[in-house]
């Protein structure tokens, strides 16, 4: 019984894969920031943002079900905010799609807005996150200047989420199995106090043992890492197309008005 | 349920997004100057594994009497702040919710500084003040206290930090949803959310006390938290203040201005009008609408849609009594919560169901 792994397409070996993470994760940043700053109602202007993780999505060979499956996972709460904004906005829009002039109230117009926003953030986070390891993307961040501390903790946590998840499965089960739906709701509540303070008691104990782990291993409270991280040129020339591209999506579009 | 206060980047603004953003790396840097203090700082970095714990504790849910299929779970953040600290609460909360964002893609990441704002921030501050405020000396603090205070921390650190969510939504005037509706389904749905999450950590902290009484009392460890710090209550006090004015003058500003509309009323006409013209016009009509968009009064705009012409006669007749919108506006949250509340209900079930199914 395992959860199953969401970085399981990291560890793979294509050209997205073997770029480095600052570029990755640089150009995922400007993406989301230029892909928010587009006009609520600019929809059909928001079609040539979706090359970017497509590209990265289609060379880094990841499937498709994998991330259709991500997107409609996480889409419940947007998709009510899209679905309760035309009851707001009824102001009326001309919409024309090549030859077909028709109208629309501006609330649609936004409820599409934000559901392609969504979707393409969630994309191109997915393409970032599907072609990274995790601790490559910690080794980036910290050579990008995010404080030592705090990604060394960012470290811990994701080398004992899946660890401590699967134990909290499995004391579940053993809950369950045990009749646990059955008794009533106040023996139910202290069952699940009892269960969740046992984790708690666990983890601060386990966590003791990994410091005096590290610490015979000559942890003094400075971290020693073998960076094998290096910019090369390829990085920067995938920095500077996506840069380019990003521009040319944002503002070539005004250009041609 | 917790899913649902994870802010998307396609609610927020760009100038938003960067001022929460600065705002939430500085409030990092300072809880982690202070966490310094409280834990060893050798064992900082260990509090990651504590993170790890929160997603551990999100895996055994509690099912809700009375609503089978329906099950509530720990949200993690104010159980920490009572037992860590408020510092190294929020610290673990900034962890979680980087990861949540980066590896299962819940949150966006511009929204990171709002979410650890909403998530962490809020919740580990009001909830361990009011937990503090509530207890008095942990040591000589009877059992039904340091419960209730567990309970009550939970339920307005939770909504506390949902209650931000269409505030930050509306500042930014990306979606056009009344704020005042928004914030009534939000501050709904997340009292309910907060109560089941405050009996677990109600649960847990019993348990605790009862097997590892000292794992609750930090200030065992930590000499400054055995008495109540004054700074920490003024500033749990202002925080709580801020927060309740602002969500009462939300519900009071959207007091029903007879002029004001019709003459908002007319622009949307002109609006109208304007259809035919080349999309330009359009845009800066919107434009100047994105900026009266931040009023408030969109909740007259709503109730336009029912019956207008009554209500605004009574109004009239009435003399602008705030009351009546704010019956509106908070009807509408009623209504929202339980739309919400259903509709999570009903995809409970359908998953329940298909899992049972499939087993």
């Amino acid at each position: 019984m395992h959860h199953s792994h969401i970085d399981r397409y990291a560890h793979g070996d294509s050209s997205i894969h073997r770029l480095d993470p600052r570029a990755k994760f640089l150009a995922v940043i400007a993406y989301t920031g230029i892909l928010i700053s587009f006009d609520r109602y600019a929809v059909s202007a928001l079609a040539p943002m979706a090359v970017l993780p497509l590209v990265l999505l289609w060379f880094g060979g990841i499937p498709t079900w994998f991330v259709v499956r991500r997107v409609l996972v996480l889409s419940p709460f947007i998709l009510v905010l899209c679905l309760v904004s035309p009851y707001y906005d009824r102001v009326p829009h001309a919409v024309s799609f090549g030859p077909w002039r028709y109208e629309m109230t501006g609330g649609w117009l936004t409820a599409a807005d934000i559901a392609l926003k969504f979707a393409l953030g969630i994309m191109t986070l997915t393409a970032l996150m599907s072609t990274t390891p995790f601790a490559q993307l910690l080794e980036g961040m910290r050579k990008l200047g995010v404080p030592r501390m705090f990604v060394v903790q960012l470290g811990f946590l994701y080398r004992y989420l899946f660890l401590l998840i699967d134990e909290g499965l499995r004391l579940k089960r053993g809950r369950d199995f045990r009749g646990a739906a059955r008794v009533p709701v106040g023996r139910r509540l202290r069952a699940v106090g009892a269960v969740i303070g046992h984790l708690f008691i666990h983890t601060l104990d386990r966590s003791d043992r990994i410091h005096t782990a590290m610490t015979a291993r000559g942890y003094r409270g400075e971290w020693h890492g073998l960076s094998t991280l290096r910019f090369r040129r390829r990085d920067a020339v995938f920095l500077l197309v996506t840069a380019a591209y990003l521009v040319i999506c944002r503002w070539g579009y005004l250009l041609l008005h | 349920m917790v899913l649902a206060m994870h802010m998307a980047n396609e609610l927020l603004s760009v100038p938003v997004a960067g001022v929460t953003l600065a705002l939430g790396a500085a409030l990092l840097v300072w809880v982690a100057w202070r966490a310094r203090k409280t834990v060893d700082p050798e064992k900082l970095p260990l509090m990651g594994v504590m993170g790890a714990f929160v997603f551990a504790g999100q895996m055994i849910n509690f099912t809700l009497p009375g609503m089978p299929g329906t099950s509530g779970h720990l949200g993690g953040g104010v159980l920490l702040a009572i037992v860590l600290g408020p510092s190294a609460g929020i610290l673990v909360m900034a962890a979680i919710l980087v990861v949540q964002c980066l590896l299962f893609q819940d949150g966006g990441l511009l929204a990171l500084g709002c979410n650890i704002i909403n998530m962490g921030v809020i919740p580990c501050l009001l909830g361990w003040g009011i937990y503090r405020l509530m207890l008095g000396p942990v040591e000589a603090a009877k059992p039904w206290r340091q419960y209730v205070a567990a309970w009550l921390a939970c339920v307005v650190g939770v909504t506390g930090g949902a209650a931000l969510v269409p505030v930050e939504a509306a500042v930014s005037g990306v979606l056009k949803i009344s704020p005042v509706h928004f914030l009534g389904v939000m501050v709904g749905v997340h009292l309910v959310i907060g109560f089941v999450e405050g009996l677990i950590t109600f649960a847990v902290v019993a348990y605790l006390r009862q097997v590892r009484p000292e794992a609750l009392g930090l200030s065992v460890a930590d000499p400054a938290g055995r008495r109540l710090s004054r700074p920490a209550v003024t500033a749990t006090f202002l925080v709580t203040a801020a927060l309740l004015a602002g969500v009462v003058s939300w519900f009071a500003s959207s007091h029903p201005d007879g002029l004001e509309w019709s003459y908002m009323e007319h622009r949307y006409g002109d609006g109208a009008n304007a259809l035919s013209d080349p999309s330009e016009t359009i845009v800066k009509v919107d434009a100047l609408q994105a900026k009266w968009s931040l009023m408030p009064d969109y909740s007259r705009r709503s109730a336009a849609l029912g019956d207008v012409p009554r209500d605004e006669e009574a109004v009239e007749e009435a003399g602008p009594v705030w009351p009546a919108v704010s019956g509106w506006g908070s009807l509408a949250g009623l209504v929202g919560t339980a739309v919400t509340l259903v509709v999570v209900y009903l995809i409970a079930a359908a998953v329940r169901r298909r899992q049972r199914l499939a087993a």
